[in-house]
C-alpha cells in the first residue's frame, strides 16, 4: 500500500515538472473554441468578416507578441543570421524590364500552347507510360551529370550515375523504366548540372536573365543550357528540326506530369514575377549548397576546410 | 483492497499525462497535425464534392492551431513590421493568412492518396527547429521542410520550405519589393483586394 501511495507521488511530481504537459492540453481545445467562434462568424453573415474577426483578435494577439518591435538582435528572431534560414538568396535583376517581357512571354506562352497540348497529352496517354517517356529522356540526359559529377570532384556520383546508366539501359529496357532507384540498389539520380558546378567552385550566379522559352536563369546557368548542346545527345540528331521536335516532345511529356504546379505558384503570389525571380534564387543557391556538403562529406579535406564558408545544420 | 486499485486507476491516469508530453517534440506536432490533415482529406463522408465547406473548416482548425501566424507575419515583413502601426499589424495578419488559405486550399483538397514521409528533425536552437517530410506521388517526390518555434512551450509553425524555396523569403522578397517604393497602407490595400477576389 505504501509503496503505491510512494509511487502515485512520484507520478505526481513527475506530472507538475512536465508544465507543458498542461499547456498541451490548453493548446488541444483552443482550436475547438476557435472553430466556434469561425461558425458564429460564418453564421452571422457579416459583410466586413475580416475587420470584426481582427478587433476580435486583437487581445489575444497583442499576448502573443503582436506589439512586439522587430527587434534583429532578439534571442531568435534575429531575422538576418538565422539559423534555420542560413545565407539569403540575393540576385540582382538589372536588366528587369526586358526580364518581365520575357517573363510574360513565357507566360503566353505556357497558358496559350504548351499547357493545352500537355492537357490533350495527358488525356490520351496514361500516367504510366508518360512516366516511363520521362524515364527514357532522363537516361538519356546523363553525359551532362555524369560529367558535372566527375567536375566537382564527386565520384561517388559520377560512379552512381555510370552504373545507373547501364542498368536502366540494359535491364530497364533502354531506360523506360528505373529500376537503379528501387530499394536493393538504390542508384539515385545525381540533380546536378554545369551551372551548379561553377557554383560548387564558387562562381557567383551573376544577375538574372529571363531567356525566352528556358526561363529563369543567370549567366553562370546558361552555361548549362550551352552545355547540353554538346551533352544532350538529342542535340546531335540531324536534320535539325527532328532534334527540336524530340527536344519539344520531351517538354511536353514532362509538363503534362506537372500541370498545375506553376499555375499554384502564380497564383499564391503577389507579384509573380518577383516571387519567380526569388523562387529560382532560393532553389538554385540551396542546390549548390547541397551539392558541397555532399562532396565535403564523401571527399576527405585536408586544410582547405575553410574555403568552404557555410553553416552546418547542428543535428 | 479498493484502496488500491484506485491508486492504480489514479497512476495509468497520470502516466498518461506523462506520455503526453512526449509527444511534444517538432516532429511528431507535425507529424500529428499532418495526419489529421489527411485524415480529413480521405474522409470517406467528406468525400461529396458539396462537403468541400465543412472540410475547408475543419482543415482551418488543424492550422490554426498548427501555425504560428504572428511569426510568421513577422517574419515576412522582416524590418518593414516596425513600420506598421499596430491596427495594420492586425489586418495584415488576418490578410495575410487569408491569402495563403486562398493560395494553398485547393491545392491541399486535391491531395487523396499521397504518401507523406517524416524522416528528419533537425534542433537549431532550443527554440528553433526544422522538420523534413517529403510527399510521394505517384510521379514525383516533392520535399517539405517546416521550420518550428517553441512559444509558450509549444512548438508551432513559421515557416514551410517546398522543394528548397522558403514560403517566408519568397514574400518577404515581394512585400520587400512593393514596400520599397511604398508605404503599409498600399501594400495592405493590394492584400484587400486579394482576398476579396474570393
Amino acid at each position: 500500500m505504501k509503496i503505491f501511495l510512494i509511487l502515485n507521488a512520484a507520478y505526481i511530481f513527475l506530472f507538475m515538472g512536465c508544465a507543458h504537459t498542461l499547456s498541451n492540453y490548453a493548446s488541444t481545445s483552443v482550436p475547438l473554441a476557435e472553430s466556434f467562434k469561425l461558425k458564429v462568424a460564418l453564421a452571422s453573415s457579416n459583410t466586413d468578416k475580416t475587420i470584426s474577426q481582427a478587433t476580435d483578435k486583437t487581445a489575444e494577439m497583442k499576448k502573443a507578441g503582436l506589439d512586439d518591435g522587430y527587434d534583429e538582435n532578439d534571442e531568435y528572431g534575429d531575422y538576418y543570421d538565422d539559423s534555420a534560414e542560413g545565407e539569403k538568396a540575393r540576385i540582382a535583376d538589372p536588366i528587369e524590364p526586358f526580364n518581365r517581357a520575357m517573363y510574360h512571354f513565357n507566360d503566353k506562352l505556357y497558358f496559350w500552347a504548351l499547357k493545352p497540348v500537355a492537357q490533350g497529352y495527358k488525356f490520351f496517354v496514361p500516367e504510366v507510360a508518360r512516366i516511363s517517356v520521362r524515364n527514357f529522356f532522363t537516361n538519356l540526359r546523363f553525359p551532362a551529370r555524369f560529367v558535372s559529377c566527375v567536375l566537382q570532384g564527386d565520384f561517388n556520383g559520377a560512379a552512381a550515375e555510370a552504373g545507373r546508366f547501364a542498368i536502366n539501359t540494359v535491364w530497364g529496357i533502354g531506360g523506360l523504366m528505373d529500376p537503379s532507384s528501387g530499394k536493393e540498389l538504390n542508384l539515385q539520380k545525381q540533380d546536378t548540372d554545369l551551372g551548379q558546378t561553377l557554383g560548387v567552385y564558387g562562381v557567383g550566379q551573376g544577375f538574372y536573365i529571363v531567356w525566352p522559352i528556358f526561363g529563369p536563369s543567370t549567366p553562370r546557368d546558361s552555361v548549362t543550357l550551352i552545355g547540353n548542346l554538346f551533352l544532350y545527345p538529342v542535340s546531335y540528331i540531324e536534320p535539325f528540326y527532328v532534334s527540336w521536335c524530340i527536344w519539344a516532345y520531351e517538354e511536353i511529356n514532362s509538363t503534362s506530369l506537372r500541370i498545375g504546379d506553376y499555375e499554384s505558384l502564380k497564383d499564391a503570389a503577389i507579384d509573380p514575377y518577383v516571387a519567380m525571380r526569388d523562387a529560382y534564387a532560393q532553389y538554385r543557391m540551396n542546390k549548390i549548397k547541397e551539392r558541397k556538403l555532399k562532396i565535403e562529406k564523401t571527399v576527405p579535406q585536408g586544410d582547405g576546410g575553410s574555403a568552404v564558408e557555410q553553416k552546418k545544420p547542428i543535428e | 483492497m479498493k484502496k488500491q486499485q484506485a491508486t492504480f486507476i489514479v497512476i495509468l491516469i497520470l502516466f498518461a499525462f506523462v506520455l503526453q508530453a512526449h509527444a511534444d517534440t517538432p516532429l511528431q506536432v507535425v507529424e500529428v497535425n499532418v495526419n489529421k490533415v489527411l485524415d480529413v482529406l480521405r474522409d470517406p463522408k467528406l468525400k461529396a464534392p458539396s462537403a468541400k465547406e465543412i472540410k475547408t473548416q475543419k482543415l482551418r482548425v488543424i492550422y490554426k492551431g498548427m501555425f504560428n501566424e504572428i511569426e510568421f507575419s513577422k517574419r515576412t515583413l522582416a524590418r518593414n513590421w516596425n513600420q506598421f502601426n499596430s491596427t495594420q499589424r492586425v489586418e495584415f495578419v488576418e490578410l495575410f493568412e487569408q491569402v495563403l488559405e486562398k493560395a494553398y486550399l485547393d491545392k491541399i483538397l486535391s491531395y487523396t492518396d499521397e504518401k507523406i514521409e517524416f524522416y528528419k528533425e533537425i534542433l537549431h536552437s532550443d527554440k528553433q527547429a526544422e522538420v523534413q517530410t517529403k510527399i510521394i506521388t505517384s510521379s514525383q517526390e516533392i520535399p517539405i521542410f517546416y521550420r518550428l518555434i517553441l512559444t509558450d512551450s509549444t512548438w508551432k509553425v513559421y515557416d514551410v520550405v517546398v522543394e528548397n524555396v522558403s514560403l517566408v523569403q519568397n514574400y518577404r522578397t515581394q512585400f520587400n519589393d512593393i514596400l520599397a517604393k511604398n508605404n503599409p497602407e498600399y501594400l495592405l490595400e493590394i492584400l484587400r483586394k486579394r482576398v476579396k477576389e474570393q
